[in-house]
């Protein structure tokens, strides 16, 4: 049953290296995507770590594509727009569409360019992190950083409720489809609407029932969050600050945004 | 039941929601300690309400609770007190499991408690072993099965060592199995001297497990007294829109037929064997033995070297520990619930029977069965094994 991101993060190969590592890596390769002045060393992240998330971690390569392809849909509409609607320089095509002429000129490709690298990259940062690391291990993370505690211990209960929630929704939705709720924009919409509202209230009532199995267990303000056992060891270590390395030095040498 | 010392009492016990709704009337009873007690009665009877008071979570419109004699303080700290000595494990796990995790869920009690972070580990792992359950600790409960997710609420409670163990209709979604496998745990539980309290509308659940059965209906205690005095009373029965057990019938069945006859309807099926077949008439068939083997650490080849020697016996395990043990060993099992009743019955038609069990079941195991064979004079005989 592996339809949820979780579902990875709890079964994958690089489930047990420490969290931490795999956090710095992730977090430090989002960076260098974000501050490189060049799409080079943002594709070099997003080639590195999905191979790192298909070899290592052995998620399997259809599923990976999948997710990429929500996000990279997006960045690629954006991309275009930034395309026609930015920049000076060079016109590389144009088209006349109703007298008005839409061109596409240097700048605002490379920007476009530079636009759709950076999400890719970045989005293949998010995705590493996401499965290969269960929520349990960051708030682990999390707390070693001296987060407050409020908010780490607020998180978690949002992140086990998540998945109460998501299992009645999805009931609603079947009881709903059963009865033919989804026939139609406007029934959609409708039955949409419903969902929420029950939803809503469902999660008021489930929050009421959380305070008393909280205070039946003589809830004294503490959680306990368990603590993470795994070190990374010097291998690890060197594999991620050599890729780092090589991540930013890529970013530091291509500084002309000549590739157009 | 003089000389027991009641650790619940109530006293006048009356409830009212927000909204007027009277969920309890005047409600006096007390419960003794060690016993096993079922609320039986049909939706909105009170039964939950009942036992929300039972653990302070709600407070009566009037009236009062006694625990162990004292009346019930509203406090902080007297709260505290006897929430840890009175659990409460919720009708819907998804309730009762809100941490991430299940060593988080089961940690939460003991943290609360104050304890030192080396004692909560320590409570942790034995309240996760206990209920079989050692090595889920880092396992999210939605990864969990139902059965799974009811034992983490039991360790949960379990960690905060309680007298007293509160269970909403235990059994309620779980599969068949599960739920036999869950009743037996607190059967374990409650021969290891905790006092339990299920509320249940399953009636022949609550015939054959419970010691004492607390009928109610409309916020009204309308029966007490063992199983076969509350279900023989087929108009109180009908009254509190409940049935009769499916044996109770059986039995009523047989005897107005004239093919049974006896001063009190069976509990189990075995009892109902025994009504059909009395065992002390010399049926001139040979009776089976029963062995009963302590797996206390026993490693894998001790067993395959029992089972070996064993082969033609029917083979049950009984409690959570052997039955881990036969799991891991890759040994089927015939029995795995019920596993006492069961090898009698088959000891009964001339066959063999193992039982593997551990540490005060193996006593209490020997009992039953000498019990038994003294109060029908079947005569069958319960051999505790050596080890091999």
């Amino acid at each position: 049953m592996h339809n949820l991101l979780d579902d990875y993060a709890h079964d994958n190969a690089l489930r047990d290296v420490s969290a931490r590592l795999k956090l710095l890596l992730g977090l430090a390769s989002m960076l260098i995507c974000v501050s490189a002045p060049t799409p080079a060393a943002a594709l070099f992240v997003a080639a590195t770590l999905s191979l790192a998330v298909v070899l290592l971690a052995r998620i399997p390569g259809r599923v990976y594509f999948h997710l990429l392809l929500l996000p990279l849909s997006f960045a690629l509409l954006s991309a275009c727009v930034v395309a026609f609607m930015h920049g000076d320089g060079r016109t590389l095509f144009s088209l006349p569409i109703f007298g008005l002429d839409l061109a596409v000129k240097e700048e605002g490709a490379n920007l476009a360019l530079l636009l759709l690298a950076r999400t890719f990259g970045g989005m293949c940062s998010l995705y590493f992190i996401a499965l290969t690391t269960p929520m349990i291990e960051i708030f682990a993370t999390l707390r070693y950083l001296h987060l407050p505690t409020s908010f780490i211990e607020l998180s978690m209960m949002i992140y086990r409720y998540i998945f109460v929630f998501l299992d009645q929704a999805a009931r609603i939705h079947s009881a709903q489809v059963m009865r033919l709720g989804d026939s139609g924009a406007r029934r959609s919409l409708d039955s949409f609407a419903m969902l929420s509202s029950v939803l809503f209230l469902r999660s008021w009532e489930q929050g009421e029932r959380l305070i008393i199995a909280m205070d039946s267990r003589c809830y004294d303000g503490k959680l306990d969050i368990m603590e993470q056992a795994v070190k990374a060891t010097g291998r690890q270590m060197l594999a991620v600050g050599a890729h780092l390395a090589l991540a930013s030095s890529i970013a530091v040498l291509c500084r002309e945004p000549s590739l157009l | 039941m003089s000389g027991m010392t009641s650790i619940i009492e109530t006293r006048d016990l009356s409830y009212s929601y927000g909204d007027g709704t009277q969920a309890l009337r005047n409600v006096s009873i007390s419960l003794q300690a060690g016993r096993k007690v079922a609320l039986v009665g049909p939706n909105g009877a009170g039964k939950s309400t009942l036992m929300l008071m039972m653990n302070g979570i709600l407070r009566p419109s009037s009236g009062e609770i006694l625990f162990a004699g004292r009346p019930l303080q509203y406090d902080a700290s007297s709260l505290r007190a006897v929430r840890r000595a009175v659990g409460m494990v919720f009708q819907n796990s998804d309730d009762q499991l809100f941490a991430p995790t299940v060593y988080q869920d089961v940690a939460f009690g003991p943290t609360n408690l104050g304890y030192p972070a080396e004692k909560v580990k320590r409570y942790v792992g034995f309240a996760l072993q206990y209920v079989g359950l050692s090595g889920y600790e880092r396992r999210p409960p939605h990864h969990l099965s139902g059965g799974e997710k009811k034992r983490v609420a039991i360790a949960g409670i379990l960690a905060m060592e309680p007298q007293v163990m509160i269970l909403d209709e235990p059994t309620s979604n779980l599969d068949p199995a599960s739920s036999e496998e869950i009743m037996e745990m607190l059967d374990e539980l409650n021969q290891g001297g905790k006092t339990m309290i299920i509320s249940t509308h399953d009636v022949d659940l609550a015939y054959r497990w419970a010691d004492e059965i607390i009928l109610m209906k409309d916020g009204d205690v309308i029966r007490r007294g063992s199983g076969p005095e509350v279900f023989m009373d087929a108009d109180l029965i009908r009254d509190a829109r409940l049935k009769p057990p499916l044996v109770v019938d059986i039995y009523q069945e047989l005897v107005s037929r004239g093919i049974a006859s006896g001063a009190r309807p069976p509990r189990n099926i075995l009892e109902l064997c025994d009504l059909l077949q009395p065992t002390g008439e010399g049926r001139g068939r040979p009776l089976g033995k029963i062995y009963i083997w302590d797996v206390d650490d026993a490693d894998g080849v001790e067993i395959k070297s029992m089972i070996d020697r064993m082969e033609n016996c029917c083979k049950g395990a009984m409690g959570t520990g052997a039955k881990l043990l036969a799991e891991r060993s890759g040994i089927p099992m015939d029995f795995t619930y019920g596993v006492i009743d069961k090898c009698i019955l088959k000891a009964l038609i001339g066959k063999d029977a193992l039982i593997m069990t551990s540490g005060g079941m193996v006593e209490h195991t020997m009992k039953r069965i000498s019990d038994y064979s003294r109060e029908s004079g079947a005569g069958i005989e319960a051999i505790r094994t050596p080890r091999p």
